[in-house]
């Protein structure tokens, strides 16, 4: 599969401490910046420094893509016992680059050059001397390393010295000063090495008619809610959802708007609803554990019809689980979460440009159809870096809001009142005429609490009939088919951060011959049954890849729908492999499964 | 790690890895790993000339593919260096500070490209056609039709002229004492060889000892050649084929004996039994002469090692050449050696 000329993966792999994360970041800024399209996602340990592994993995593309390759084309070791095990992950004529002079004396197979593969091109290069002698220190040995690089395939120099400057403009100047020093002696060293490996960078594609911008999930959620108008941010932190409230808290005073860090997610919850309820866009960002606690009061905002937003980022769980792995485990806790029937709308973006979308059409639909609405990413959607194209024309609704129509004299405000459209007439308290309660109680059209069996099963099903509307929300696409159109050998249901992996799998099943599409889910509540249902028609097989156990999508839609579908699932704390979902297509087309990469 | 022997070799040449074939054919359970300095899979030096006939791919110059040695159970750890053999503890100590245990060793790490001492300094405004790197090094630096003046003229250098004139470059030589290395030309036959490369189409002057090179990269040739005489030859390209020395320096300190190269006898094996030498590293006991000379060419080498894979197996097979070392002139007058013999 070529990709308009680039398709570059680079991983930088040390110990936490090493600066990898950093250099990362670094690059991916740059290439973009540059004008390439760019993926990137970076794994860390949960422990915060001197131990444990990061990797840094940045794909550059001519094209935007959603995933990230199983292969490496060059991987930069800086920490051997990190990388050894990565090794394997760089592909035939990939580069492999490591220090060739590391500070102490190492037991056989303990130095990464013994673990190369023999399609695999070493460059070795003395990272930490260089370092030392360009700065006077070992710390610089991330930007040695990243200056080799881009001076080995030709990246724009002056590109990478703004992208450092603009990291290190807060710190003393001799920070950005030495380390654009460590960088240039890579690149110098990089510029004059011979090239061995097939890697080639072709040029970027034409300049974009809007900005591109590089963003993760997490900061696209935060754009979002900006863009959307958000006036008020309650949040307890919990990986990998506390960025989200980091950056508000940062941005939000700067509007004139208030975040504010509460004491659980309980009491963050019950702000968000209670700020809904005053009339103030309002949300606030957990993850699983987050969202069990908060599952009660998620059933008030559903009962009294009070907007709210949730940001759920998913990791590995149960309980505490895994903080820093991903998962989509927390997809039948979003949808069905809580007491009683809780209808509620959950979307799930399956990218970064989504992650703003779905985040800024949260507040319109909460606002719209008086509910929580809960926006489910996980931690590889949070953490991911994608090149981000919005048209500045692109806007949210400042209100949504179905406002309350003045009772005629003598009449009381019906808040919960029946109508045409579902919808009730929505009064801000304080406001003239709009006297009334509002209860977690069943009640009546008043809101006075009720438990007669008439106005119950009225009620209910008022507050389930309202969200249908929800499928035809505009300015946000809820399914899309990609791939082959009509009949299709293999039909892949995909969601959130799996989509990625599952439209290069089916691109590339395309590539072998076998007739296949796929299609995205982002409304996951109330589910889009007419769309998915027609693609289900059109598919011999329907395979459904989910990082979960049992399958929490795929029950979903067969139990919706009285439809089998084919599950692929599994919780190895990473994204899901294209190999593992490709030879899964190849089983169910008939063909003979390869042996993963 | 594995209980079996681990047999390593230093060398990825014809040497080094002919005789990794043959100890994997003879021990399917031996550990064997070749180290390298040099960052490439074992290629074909022999047809690096093919560079300039538009054949630059490495991976085109490949004797085996990768898969060779993962299917054959050989681990290649290349961008290595040896710094030092401790023969006590049997470990090589690389120059990465990694140290790595054998128990049997094969140094196969021929020779590189000899520069005599008086040229040194300017290397650096010189060439020299030993791998890959630094054939397409030569090739990127000599502007098409361009003139290379080749110092010395050894085996290596002529047949990279050869080539160079069969594609339209034009190709000077500065004879020397090491033109036609490794073959031995008395005073009487040298101008007979010489005047057979002018009918090959080199040019050969002889303005005496070369003083310098100079840089002259603003002019029309980057590079000018100043004899001692004061007289002077422009050029592209300055390339410089004085033979081989061979690579023997990281072995100072193991205890082998070593003259020129490691001393072996006819088994190949050096004055530690557990360590053998092939190829042009070694100097191999002779018993018609009483002393020890060097063989060379790809047939002498190939042969090399597989005698001394054999031998680490436990055999006792002594390297005898069957190389005909006569250079000849042919029937057009054009040269030919069997140094130039290779198969693919």
């Amino acid at each position: 599969m070529t990709i308009n000329g680039t398709d570059l993966q680079i991983a930088f792999c040390g110990s936490a401490g090493d600066g990898t994360i950093a250099v990362g970041d670094i690059l991916k800024q740059a290439m973009a910046m540059a004008g390439y399209r760019v993926i990137a996602f970076d794994q860390y340990p949960a422990e915060i420094r001197g131990f444990g592994k990061c990797v840094s993995r940045t794909r550059v593309t001519g094209e935007q893509v959603y995933s990230m390759k199983q292969q490496t084309d060059i991987l930069v070791s800086l920490d051997d016992s990190h990388a050894i095990p990565h090794a394997s992950e760089v592909r035939d004529f990939g580069a492999v680059i490591y220090d060739n002079a590391p500070m102490s004396l190492m037991m056989e197979g303990e130095h990464i050059s013994g673990h190369l593969q023999p399609g695999q091109i070493p460059y070795a290069l003395p990272i930490r001397e260089i370092s030392e002698r360009a700065t006077g220190s070992n710390r610089g040995r991330n930007m040695v390393a990243l200056g080799f690089v881009a001076g080995l395939y030709g990246l724009q120099q002056d590109v990478f010295h703004t992208i450092i400057a603009r990291k290190f403009k807060t710190k003393p100047a001799a920070v950005t000063k030495d380390n654009t020093a460590a960088f240039d002696a890579g690149f110098d060293l990089g510029a004059g090495e011979f090239l061995f490996d097939e890697v080639s960078i072709g040029a970027p594609p034409a300049k974009a008619k809007h900005e591109a911008r590089m963003l993760s999930g997490n900061s696209a959620v935060v754009e979002g809610c900006l863009d959307a108008g958000i006036e008020a941010y309650f949040g307890y932190p919990i990986t990998p959802a506390t960025t989200i409230m980091e950056r508000l808290v940062t941005e939000m005073p700067k509007r004139g708007k208030r975040a504010l860090q509460t004491e659980d997610e309980i009491s963050a919850i019950a702000a968000t609803i209670g700020a809904g309820y005053a009339g103030v866009r309002s949300a606030t960002a957990t993850s699983g554990p987050g969202l069990a606690l908060m599952a009660e009061m998620l059933g008030l905002s559903v009962m009294a019809e009070v907007p709210s937003v949730i940001f759920v980022s998913q990791r590995g769980g149960p309980s505490t689980g895994m903080p820093t792995k991903t998962e989509q485990s927390d997809l039948n806790l979003a949808v069905f979460g809580g007491s009683g029937d809780a209808q509620r709308i959950v979307l799930a973006p399956t990218n970064v440009e989504g992650c703003w979308r779905c985040a800024g059409k949260a507040f319109e639909m909460a606002e719209r159809y008086q509910t929580p609405v809960i926006v489910l990413l996980d931690l590889y959607l949070s953490n991911r870096y994608e090149t981000v194209i919005v048209s500045p024309d692109e806007r949210f609704e400042a209100s949504s809001s179905k406002a309350m129509v003045p009772a005629k004299s003598g009449e009381k405000y019906q808040r919960f009142a029946k109508t045409d459209d579902g919808i009730s007439p929505r009064a801000i308290p304080g406001q003239a005429g709009g006297i009334h309660t509002v209860t977690g109680l069943e009640h009546n059209d008043l809101g006075r609490p009720s438990d007669q069996a008439n106005i119950h099963m009225d009620m209910s099903e008022k507050r389930h009939n309202k969200l249908s509307k929800a499928v035809d929300h505009p300015g946000i696409t809820i399914t899309k088919r990609f791939g082959d159109e009509g009949d299709v050998e293999v039909g892949i249901l995909a969601w959130g951060s799996t989509f990625g992996e599952s439209l290069e799998a089916m691109m590339l099943a395309r590539d072998e011959g076998i007739k296949c599409a796929a299609m995205k889910v982002v409304m996951m509540s109330p589910l889009p049954e007419q769309p998915i249902s027609e693609f289900m028609d059109s598919a011999n097989e329907v395979l459904l890849p989910e990082l979960n156990y049992e399958g929490q999508f795929a029950g979903i839609v067969s139990g919706t729908l009285g439809r089998p579908v084919n599950r692929l699932n599994m919780v190895p704390g990473t994204p899901m492999r294209v190999d593992d979902i490709l030879n899964e297509i190849r089983r169910l087309a008939g063909r003979e499964a390869k042996d993963a990469a | 790690m594995s209980s079996a022997p681990h047999l390593v070799i230093i060398g990825n040449g014809v040497a080094g890895n002919r005789a990794a074939e043959i100890l994997r054919e003879k021990d399917k359970d031996c550990r064997i790993s070749i180290i390298s300095a040099g960052p490439l899979l074992f290629y074909n030096r022999y047809e690096l000339p093919d560079v300039f006939k538009g054949r630059q791919d490495w991976r085109d110059y490949l004797e085996n593919p990768p898969e060779y040695f993962s299917d054959n159970n050989i681990t290649l750890r290349r961008r290595s260096i040896v710094a030092d053999v401790d023969t006590e503890r049997r470990k090589l100590v690389l120059a990465h500070r990694e140290e790595v245990g054998f128990d049997q060793l094969l140094v196969a790490t021929g020779g590189a490209g000899y520069l005599p001492e008086r040229l040194q300094e300017t290397a650096s405004l010189t060439h020299q056609f030993t791998t890959y790197r630094s054939a397409m090094k030569m090739y990127k630096a000599l502007p098409k039709g361009g003139r290379v003046v080749m110092l010395g003229g050894d085996m290596i250098g002529l047949d990279l002229a050869r080539t160079l004139i069969e594609t339209g470059y034009q190709v000077t030589v500065v004879p020397g004492d090491r033109t036609f290395w490794p073959h031995e030309i008395s005073a009487e036959d040298r101008p007979k060889y010489l005047a057979a490369l002018e009918t090959m189409g080199i040019e050969v002057i002889n303005h005496g000892e070369v003083e310098r090179i100079e840089d002259t990269s603003g002019g029309a040739t980057a590079r000018r050649v100043v004899f001692v005489s004061g007289e002077t030859v422009s050029a592209d390209v300055v390339v410089t084929q004085y033979g081989l020395a061979p690579m023997v320096d990281f072995m100072s300190t193991a205890g082998v004996d070593i003259e020129r190269g490691l001393l072996v006898n006819p088994q190949l094996k050096t004055t530690r039994d557990e360590i053998y030498a092939a190829g042009d590293v070694c100097q191999i006991w002779e018993q018609e002469s009483n002393g020890y000379r060097f063989y060379y060419g790809w047939r002498n080498v190939r042969k090399m090692g597989e005698i001394s894979a054999r031998n680490m197996m436990g055999a006792d097979v002594p390297f005898e050449t069957e190389v005909d070392e006569q250079l000849i002139i042919k029937d057009d007058g054009s040269i030919d050696s069997p140094f130039w013999e290779y198969s693919a």
